[in-house]
């Protein structure tokens, strides 16, 4: 086993080589000259939330931690501000979000792409003019809705807005439109319901770009800013963009390497989950019609 | 009993009911209440509403700080639209060899790795970064014997030092968008051009480069919409300062409704964005057709 998985290994590392193009040798130092400035922020950010408060100005600044101090992480959950609360906040939106999103455009995305009814690519129309509208129109009237509805300071009134997404419906209808029909036809002969297809074999087909478009979501919930901003006024109910800028705001009593671990943790999940699923999401970009 | 044809249209509203009516009422309404609210005047305190026409429009319009905000919003969208795509395209190209597969891993994983975390986060570490004093930046202008730069506290300056952090988080996006164009090209195309011995510069200029011109323009049409609503970055950095150089029409829209509370100018404000909006994707639609044309 471990040597057959050396002998594909050294084979592709042998077969890499022979790719390589020496010519290219100039591109690829200035790629990755290019790539390291990329990086070089969340490397200071990094190295910066572990360092001792006295250091945390340290100039040269240093890229990598000289060594592991956990102190900054302790000072930002030990502070008045309660972190943790808006950590647990973001992900409720987050997963919520996600979650909710998914259902309410995967079924729209069926009818869309699946049944026939009156009306169905003028509906699909007026819903994709709700791309062009910025959100910054919009939230005065969301929040006199949000007063109105008793919903403002509580997660209801990121969550709600954000499961309005007509991108979310028209990627899912485009990967729904990619896979074949023939299993939903054979089923609907054989007398399965609508609501048994939709679960049961359209759902399933779409693993992957469901996967592609979780993340999307997931991620752009995390990082929403200007509707927590608005909507959210109290610590309890703030999620992290709004409550680093609470934090930052009470800078008096942290320091520089309690930000830079603050937003360290923030970073953290989008890294991880980037780790996991780049393959998918670079793959979903591409291929939901922006090619032409 | 409902023939076949009206259970499948039924079944459909019932799919279709979820999203539709939360796009209704947390899009489509408050689209619609955004437009009445630009021509009224609301009371904050007694929530008394009075009708007052073309108003709003009149105060936004006649604000010096209003056109001022719009001014500096195209600066920054000139700026950022040239940094994210220009420099997008260039490394785009600069990718679209063989490379071995690893590093291409790295380098999508480099440059796409800011596109994925927002700038509320990423606005705290560049904060440091442009730092007077205490920045990291300053500190190597100040190495290479050069004074040091006010990166966000020179009036001139702040504002192209908010697009290159813009620039920073974003081209990643515009790498991936135009990479996956310049492989789109047809290989017989590129097949003939060598065959006719085209050297690769020319390659690029008569084949690639007119080839994926309608993704330039979809890019560029993109980048500008999203410029038009930049905020995040300038709201946390530097809020609008130093002076009013840095302050966006998202920021206007924002420091009227919430902090002025008057929410008629802010709603009018935001109703002229979403105007030029649509002009900008009226304009890319002309000139996407014309291109397709050709």
């Amino acid at each position: 086993m471990t040597i057959a998985h050396e002998t594909t290994f050294s084979n592709r590392v042998l077969a890499a080589s022979q790719v390589i193009n020496w010519r290219n040798l100039p591109v690829m130092i200035l790629l990755g000259i290019g790539a390291i400035f990329m990086l070089l922020p969340f490397l200071w950010m990094f190295a910066t939330s572990m360092r001792p408060a006295s250091e945390a100005y340290q100039l040269p600044p240093s890229f990598l931690p000289s060594r592991l101090n956990f102190d900054a992480y302790w000072a930002v959950l030990d502070s008045p501000i309660p972190f943790l609360r808006m950590y647990f906040n973001s992900f409720v939106v987050a997963v919520a979000t996600t979650i909710g999103t998914i259902v309410t455009s995967a079924m729209a995305a069926f009818a869309f792409s699946r049944l026939r009814f009156p009306g169905n690519s003028w509906l699909f129309g007026f819903m994709l003019l709700g791309l062009m509208v910025p959100p910054a129109l919009i939230v005065i009237p969301l929040f006199f809705g949000m007063a109105a509805a008793g919903l403002l300071d509580s997660l209801w009134s990121l969550i709600l807005p954000a499961l309005a997404s007509p991108l979310a419906v028209f990627m899912m209808r485009q990967f729904m439109e990619g896979q074949p029909r023939e299993y939903e036809e054979a089923a609907f002969v054989d007398g399965a319901s609508y609501w048994t297809i939709f679960w049961r074999i359209s759902l399933p087909q779409m693993g992957p770009p469901i996967a592609a478009l979780s993340i999307i979501v997931f991620t752009s919930s995390w990082n929403n800013f200007l509707l927590p901003l608005i909507f959210v006024r109290k610590f309890e109910t703030m999620t992290l963009p709004v409550g680093m800028v609470a934090l930052s705001d009470n800078f008096g009593s942290l320091s520089l390497a309690a930000i830079m671990a603050a937003v360290t943790m923030c970073v953290l999940p989008l890294l991880v989950v980037f780790l996991i699923a780049q393959r998918f999401i670079v793959e979903s970009i591409t291929s939901t019609g922006i090619k032409r | 009993m409902a023939t076949l044809k009206q259970r499948e249209a039924i079944a459909a509203f019932g799919f279709l009911a979820p999203a539709y009516i939360i796009y209704l009422l947390f899009l489509a309404i408050p689209l619609i209440a955004a437009l009445f609210l630009s021509v009224l005047e609301v009371d904050r305190l007694t929530l008394s509403i009075d009708y007052v026409g073309w108003a709003n429009f009149d105060w936004i319009f006649t604000d010096p700080r209003f056109w001022k905000t719009f001014a500096n919003t195209f600066y920054f969208i000139t700026l950022a639209v040239a940094g994210n795509v220009g420099l997008g395209l260039v490394l785009a190209i600069l990718l679209d060899r063989n490379l071995p597969g690893p590093l291409l891993y790295l380098f999508r994983l480099a440059y796409f790795l800011p596109v994925l975390v927002s700038l509320a986060f990423v606005s705290f570490i560049w904060q440091f970064l442009f730092s007077y004093d205490l920045g990291i930046i300053n500190y190597y202008v100040r190495l290479l014997g050069l004074p040091p730069v006010g990166w966000l506290n020179d009036q001139n300056i702040a504002m192209f030092s908010i697009v290159i952090i813009d620039v920073w988080k974003n081209v990643g996006f515009f790498i991936i968008i135009l990479l996956a164009a310049l492989q789109g090209v047809p290989k017989s195309l590129l097949e003939a051009a060598r065959i006719d011995g085209a050297s690769a510069f020319t390659t690029l200029r008569r084949i690639k480069i007119p080839y994926i011109a309608p993704v330039i323009l979809f890019c560029v049409t993109y980048a500008t919409i999203g410029g038009l609503q930049v905020f995040d970055s300038i709201k946390i950095i530097t809020n609008g300062g130093p002076g009013d150089s840095t302050r966006s029409v998202v920021m206007y829209m924002y420091s009227e409704a919430f902090n002025a509370g008057e929410l008629g100018t802010g709603a009018a404000s935001a109703l002229t964005l979403l105007i030029v909006i649509a002009v900008v994707v009226a304009i890319q639609l002309g000139l996407g057709r014309r291109l397709a044309r050709r």
